[in-house]
């Protein structure tokens, strides 16, 4: 008799313990000081996906507050009491989603899977890795407290001395949150690089291991930008008084950082989405990708595509910049490497009839609705550079944002669904992770939606728009998706905690069987 | 060839003599000074230079010494002891220093706006933790023996972190209680050192007495006392001091103390 099987009759307690006992050579035991101190890996990889999973509860919240804030049935004011702090949760909400939700959550899920997948026994810097997670977390603090209590970046209606100091820690923590990201992108990019299988080259690690190498790279050429402008926004800040920074008229520190959250800046959330989307297509129909060169370099392109420090246009005139045709060119061309994986992978696909398993596999639907929001996101990104349109500065710039984040999010849980006994020793319940894929999606199209549609009925340019124009219809619209959207976050945070359960309840029956 | 050692402080080595260089120009020193060492010109600010100037040269010394004596190669360590095979056990050991540093960062942050003193403290708790850190990487490479390392970092981390941590938590025990005495009445104040006294000595007694106790138990109550002295400390500092009263007589001077909740005269010594 096996352990596993003399302590429960719960099958999937039986099936965890069975990973438990089998995990990775040198996993440590689980204790209290376990996550101060571990080296390990994976241990590391899932503290980032919880802790990000908890943030895109706190971000959801504050995403439906936002959008109920600025329906007709009340004024933003109303709800945040005043047009400041309504900004402050305006740009929190966007902020958190790409810092504290989706770029982390793909950290973590790639340091447990990516050295699993390259034949590495453990992360490079294990340490580092640690610090960095460490290093997030308390710069997330930072920064989410700092706004609660009047921070932010920038303001719409004047700040006070306080509020302005509180600004400045915002900015460290913001600034302190992308130089813990960087750290374990580093650690991980290292990992592909330096500790891979002897024998495997670059180009023949799997999707997802390539997908995070170049999204590794990308966030490495692009986010330091962002960190330079948080260093010359906080010089000015501190070198003289904060009422500068808070002319009613002039949000300047947000307008000094916005290009992070647009195209094509804003693509370099979604580099991992195609890698992610490939191989659990590839798992269901049970066949490799006949050209992994292909899809190599269908990923490498987009990524080329998402490079987008150049795309800060503060210091000069708009016009000069977002009208060139480079910037017209990348939105464009973002369209076709998406379009090209959604074609290979559709191809593949129908090359052998599909049986009704593999249909209604929540890996296979959350694949095809990530790429399918994905390609409906770089669809927008292109109209919105198209001059004649007018939508540059129009709310369609949120449209192709909640379609990134909502591509990106789906993915998360194709991976967390995927990957489920290497991230949490335990399967992820199929029904709600399928509910929450189904959830993001409608929320996030509901998003896309009424984001695009205002865009193009807006008759005067407001990126930062307090209510939607249009009609009252379009705010409705965009509060429900976004409270659906919530839920769908809901729901795959319940199937990983209860995952989580049945990992504990395996290490207990486990301890006692040893006993 | 080149050990890790070697191309850390070899590394060091060559960004203290371009911070010296950069620092020797940016301070005053003319075109040949800083290069020559300030024998032909100026060097500009020549304690800042001088320093790292100091610690270039003990890093070159350093990395010299390593190279020469194989540190950290495994190999030359099995051929020195005659050992047939090589150990290749290459874990990186559990650590709190990643933490610990990760904490400094934030402190330093949140002191950047608060108070320059916890900046300060964040960036000293930076620089230990990098320290540590990096003794712990060195040793977790020293040998391909586990067991081995961990004895060669306690043998040169102990003897420098025993007294340092063992003075650092005096200093503050002293501070903490300390303030809460001050904090406190002075009848409290007798009142609160004479109950704490006992009840380490009746803690002591017990433990002598069954020395079967859990060790679990013992470090979980030690480990509540220290947070329990810490944040007392924390919040008597923040409320501050009862009032002290001074007075001065004509023949000599002489303080007198009186609480601030306890203003009877019958308290004053003076």
């Amino acid at each position: 008799m096996t352990l596993t099987e003399s302590a429960t009759a719960d099958p999937q307690v039986a099936s965890a313990a069975t990973a438990v006992t089998t995990s990775t050579p040198g996993s440590e035991t689980q204790t209290l000081a376990q996550p101060f101190v571990t080296s390990d890996g994976s241990a590391i990889g899932r503290l980032f996906v919880m802790v990000s999973l908890l943030w895109a509860m706190f971000a959801a919240v504050i995403g439906a507050l936002v959008a109920f804030g600025r329906s007709d049935a009340v004024e933003p004011a109303e709800v945040f009491a005043g047009l400041n702090a309504y900004f402050r949760m305006w740009t929190l909400y966007r902020v958190s989603l790409m810092l504290l939700v989706l770029l982390p959550l793909l950290l973590g899920v790639a340091m447990v899977v990516v050295p699993r997948q390259v034949g590495a026994a453990n992360l490079a810097f294990p340490r580092a890795a640690l610090a960095a997670f460490w290093s997030w977390l308390i710069g997330s603090v930072i920064m989410v407290v700092s706004v609660l209590a009047g921070g932010g970046w920038g303001a719409l209606d004047g700040v006070t001395r306080n509020e302005g100091d509180a600004m400045a820690l915002t900015l460290l923590g913001t600034g302190l949150v992308i130089v813990a990201l960087l750290m374990g992108t580093l650690s991980l990019a290292a990992t592909v690089i330096a500790l891979r299988d002897a024998e495997t080259s670059l180009l023949d690690v799997p999707p997802f291991a390539w997908s995070m190498l170049v999204a590794s790279a990308v966030w490495l050429f692009t986010l330091p930008i962002a960190i330079a402008n948080i260093v010359v926004v906080y010089a000015d800040l501190r070198g003289r008084a904060a009422i500068a920074f808070g002319r009613a008229e002039s949000p300047d520190i947000w307008l000094q950082l916005d290009w992070l959250f647009e195209q094509p800046a804003v693509y370099l959330m979604a580099v991992p989405v195609l890698g992610i989307a490939a191989e659990a297509v590839s798992a269901v129909l049970g066949t490799r990708f006949g050209r992994p060169e292909a899809i190599a370099a269908i990923v490498g392109i987009f990524a080329l595509l998402a490079v987008g420090g150049w795309s800060q246009d503060y210091f000069t005139a708009p016009q000069d910049l977002r009208d060139g045709l480079v910037y017209v060119a990348f939105g464009l061309a973002a369209v076709v490497p998406v379009a090209a994986l959604i074609g290979a992978l559709g191809m593949q696909a129908t090359q052998n009839p599909l049986k009704p398993q593999q249909l209604i596999d929540t890996r296979m639907i959350g694949a095809a609705a990530a790429l399918l929001v994905l390609g409906a996101a770089t669809v927008v990104g292109a109209l919105r550079v198209i001059e004649p349109l007018d939508l540059l500065e129009s709310s369609a710039t949120w449209a192709v944002f909640h379609g990134v984040v909502t591509a990106v999010f789906i993915a998360a849980v194709v991976s967390m669904v995927h990957w489920s006994s290497e991230l949490f020793d335990a399967s992820v319940s199929k029904r709600a992770s399928g509910a929450s894929v189904l959830l993001v999606g409608a929320g996030g199209g509901l998003l896309v939606l009424s984001d695009l549609v205002s865009g193009f009925i807006s008759e005067e340019s407001d990126i930062m728009a307090l209510a939607l124009d249009g009609s009252v219809l379009l705010n409705v619209l965009n509060f429900v998706g976004s409270v659906t959207f919530a839920l769908g976050i809901a729901a795959i945070v319940a199937a990983v905690a209860q995952a989580m359960r049945v990992r504990e309840a395996a290490e207990a029956t486990l301890q006692a069987s040893t006993a | 060839m080149f050990t890790t050692g070697f191309k850390l402080f070899f590394g060091l080595f060559g960004a203290f003599v371009v911070a010296a260089l950069i620092y020797g120009y940016s301070t005053g020193g003319d075109s040949v000074g800083p290069l020559s060492l300030g024998w032909k010109g100026a060097v500009g600010d020549h304690i800042g230079y001088g320093l790292l100037l100091a610690l270039a040269t003990a890093s070159l010394m350093i990395s010299v010494v390593l190279v020469s004596y194989r540190d950290a190669d495994a190999d030359a360590q099995a051929r020195l002891q005659n050992l047939a095979e090589v150990p290749t056990d290459s874990t990186v050991t559990a650590s709190f220093w990643p933490v610990s540093a990760s904490f400094g960062v934030g402190a330093a942050v949140l002191g950047l706006v608060l108070h320059p003193l916890v900046f300060i403290l964040g960036l000293a708790l930076v620089v230990l933790s990098l320290i540590e850190w990096t003794i712990d990487a060195w040793a977790d490479r020293a040998t391909g023996d586990t067991e081995a390392n961990r004895a060669l970092r306690n043998r040169i981390m102990a003897p420098l972190e025993i007294p340092i941590f063992g003075a650092l938590a005096i200093g503050v025990v002293v501070i903490a209680a300390s303030r809460i005495l001050l904090n406190v009445s002075q009848l409290q104040a007798v009142t609160v050192a004479g109950v704490v006294s006992a009840l380490i000595l009746a803690g002591a007694w017990l433990y002598v007495a069954r020395p079967g106790q859990s060790r679990r138990l013992v470090r979980v109550l030690g480990a509540v006392a220290a947070l329990g002295l810490l944040l007392g400390g924390v919040l008597a500092a923040v409320a501050g001091e009862r009032d002290f009263e001074h007075h001065h007589s004509d023949d000599h001077n002489e303080e007198s103390y009186e609480s601030s909740s306890e203003p009877s005269e019958g308290e004053n010594f003076g």
